[in-house]
């Protein structure tokens, strides 16, 4: 192999992307309905709108549709964090993110951009088990995954032009510098070829460390930076352990494969109707949520799911399809919690109602302000 | 009962694999890197968007902005564009974010028996005052500095 194919496709801890796919949909679920949601009031007012792309100019997103798309987006994201993602999943999360953001310049956070680069990254993860990604015993588990190199230089290119730009207003700029250094070295660490990266790269986190934590960025950015690097840069079995212990459940849950009871059988009936059911059910959860949009997008979310599942509801009788509905489920009621519990939704109607006083729309404001003052602890 | 051991890991990509993951990693890499320099040929400099030049939402000058539109008539007539939309696009129209500029004066002239709008920007900083203008039927609007400095 030549020397730019061993950097693309050599040897990485599986653990790593199982790790990182999960780490970013589950912050990216809270993140949308606890930073994006209260922003949707802002959505359609006055039939004004300019979008991120020109394709979108006719399109006046409303905040049902916004509120809709983050729910749907959220909760996929959430489930697929939550049991072995599915690359349909996958691209839906990624589609439904970036419709999300790009309908509308009302969104225009520069991490959000850089979270739809992700998840076209995540696309083509291997959607791994959790038994695939951490062993029983104390090996690590290593495969090629060439997404999760272009992960961490997508990562890399990022630092580069905040360096650039900084350089050309004559601002510091090594820190950056230095994160962009890293994430471009940190993906040869796992190869066993190379002992001396194995040995310099977890140094490497205290950069993109500082970088985060020491400078003003919007929103979670922060978060999700730290969450990355530390994924990322620590060593394969601080990762490895750190995996294990996390995943102990999940291991440990009915087995799936098991050969000698393949094909059809009386439990494949059972698990189809228990799914199906589960499907309907689990949407009908988001009527308690009472904002706009997101019972559609909810409903979107179990068909969805159904997709995914495909024949695997009817055909497998084994308790995957159930795995994924619980987790639907979950993702479900996940955001009812979240959204009740915080005050995304009072936000959402007090922004409302604010900007329809400055409006002169007195029925509108009145509207809000009642959901407001219900929702007010 | 089956084994609790590892699934096999991904399997290594075939040459042909490789190829096609190999361009379609290029293609990937080299629109990263094209779409942040798209900003040294943007004609408004306000627009950030896809450049990574901040991380962070940047604070914003104080600025004002004052609407008026011409009818059929003759008459000028002031609007406010805090009563027509959001207060986030208001702050947009405020700072001279050209699309959105553009959009609201294009919004404006679907009204019946407008003539022409015209847009008075006044900020604290470089940008100072400017005014907008489009004749309803054009398809841009005409920008005039008039100071460069409050």
């Amino acid at each position: 192999m030549k020397a730019l194919e061993r950097y693309w496709f050599g040897d990485i801890a599986l653990g790593r992307p199982y790790l990182l796919l999960r780490m970013v949909l589950a912050l990216l679920a809270f993140d949308t309905w606890l930073n994006m949601m209260p922003e949707g009031a802002k959505y359609g007012v006055g039939g004004f709108n300019v979008a991120h792309f020109p394709w979108f100019d006719d399109f006046v997103p409303s905040s049902g549709f916004y509120l809709g798309v983050l729910a749907f987006t959220g909760v996929l994201a959430l489930s697929q964090a939550l049991y072995r993602p599915h690359r349909i999943a996958i691209a839906l999360i990624a589609m439904g993110y970036t419709l999300g953001w790009s309908c509308s310049l009302l969104d225009s956070v520069p991490y959000h951009y850089l979270l739809s680069l992700y998840l076209v990254c995540f696309v083509f993860f291997p959607m791994l088990s959790a038994r695939a990604a951490f062993s029983r015993s104390d090996r690590e588990p290593r495969g090629s995954v060439p997404a999760y190199v272009l992960f961490c230089v997508t990562t890399a290119i990022v630092y580069f032009y905040v360096a650039a730009w900084a350089a050309a207003r004559g601002e510091s700029y090594w820190l950056p510098m230095a994160c962009c250094v890293g994430y471009l070295l940190v993906s040869m660490q796992d190869r066993v070829a190379l002992p001396a990266v194995r040995l310099l790269a977890p140094m490497l986190v205290a950069a993109p460390l500082t970088f985060h934590l020491a400078t003003p960025q919007a929103g979670w950015l922060p978060l999700y930076m730290t969450g990355i690097a530390l994924l990322v840069f620590s060593p394969t079995q601080w990762v490895h352990a750190f995996g294990r212990a996390l995943t102990q459940p999940a291991r440990g849950l009915l087995d799936e494969t098991r050969p000698e009871e393949g094909g059809l059988d009386e439990r494949a009936s059972q698990v189809f109707y228990l799914s199906l059911f589960g499907l309907v059910v689990a949407p009908m959860l988001s009527m308690f949520v009472d904002l706009p949009g997101v019972k559609t997008g909810c409903s979107l979310t179990a068909i969805a799911m159904l997709v995914v599942m495909g024949r695997q509801l009817y055909f497998t009788p084994r308790w995957r399809p159930v795995w994924r509905v619980a987790s639907l489920f979950a993702g479900c009621l996940a955001l009812l919690l979240t959204v009740s519990a915080s005050d995304a939704r009072l936000d959402y109607y007090l922004e409302g109602a604010l900007d329809a006083d400055r409006r002169g729309d007195t029925e509108a404001a009145l509207m809000f302000r009642e959901k407001a003052e219900r929702y007010a602890r | 009962m089956a084994s609790f051991e590892t699934e096999p890991p991904p399997p290594q990509p075939s040459g042909k694999a490789r190829r096609r993951a190999g361009a379609l990693i290029a293609a990937f890499v080299l629109l990263q890197f094209l779409i942040p320099l798209t900003y040294l040929t943007r004609s408004d400099t306000a627009d950030e968007r896809f450049t990574w030049r901040s991380l962070s939402t940047p604070t914003a000058p104080a600025c004002e902005t004052e609407a008026s539109l011409e009818r059929t008539d003759g008459e000028r007539e002031s609007i406010a564009p805090d009563k027509l939309i959001h207060r986030d696009w208001v702050t947009y129209v405020e700072h001279g974010r050209r699309a959105v500029v553009e959009a609201f004066l294009q919004k404006q002239c679907e009204a019946d028996g407008v003539v022409s709008v015209a847009l008075l920007n006044r900020c604290d900083d470089e940008r100072g005052v400017r005014e907008y203008t489009l004749r309803c039927g054009g398809e841009r609007a005409h920008e005039t500095i008039r100071t460069a400095e409050r």
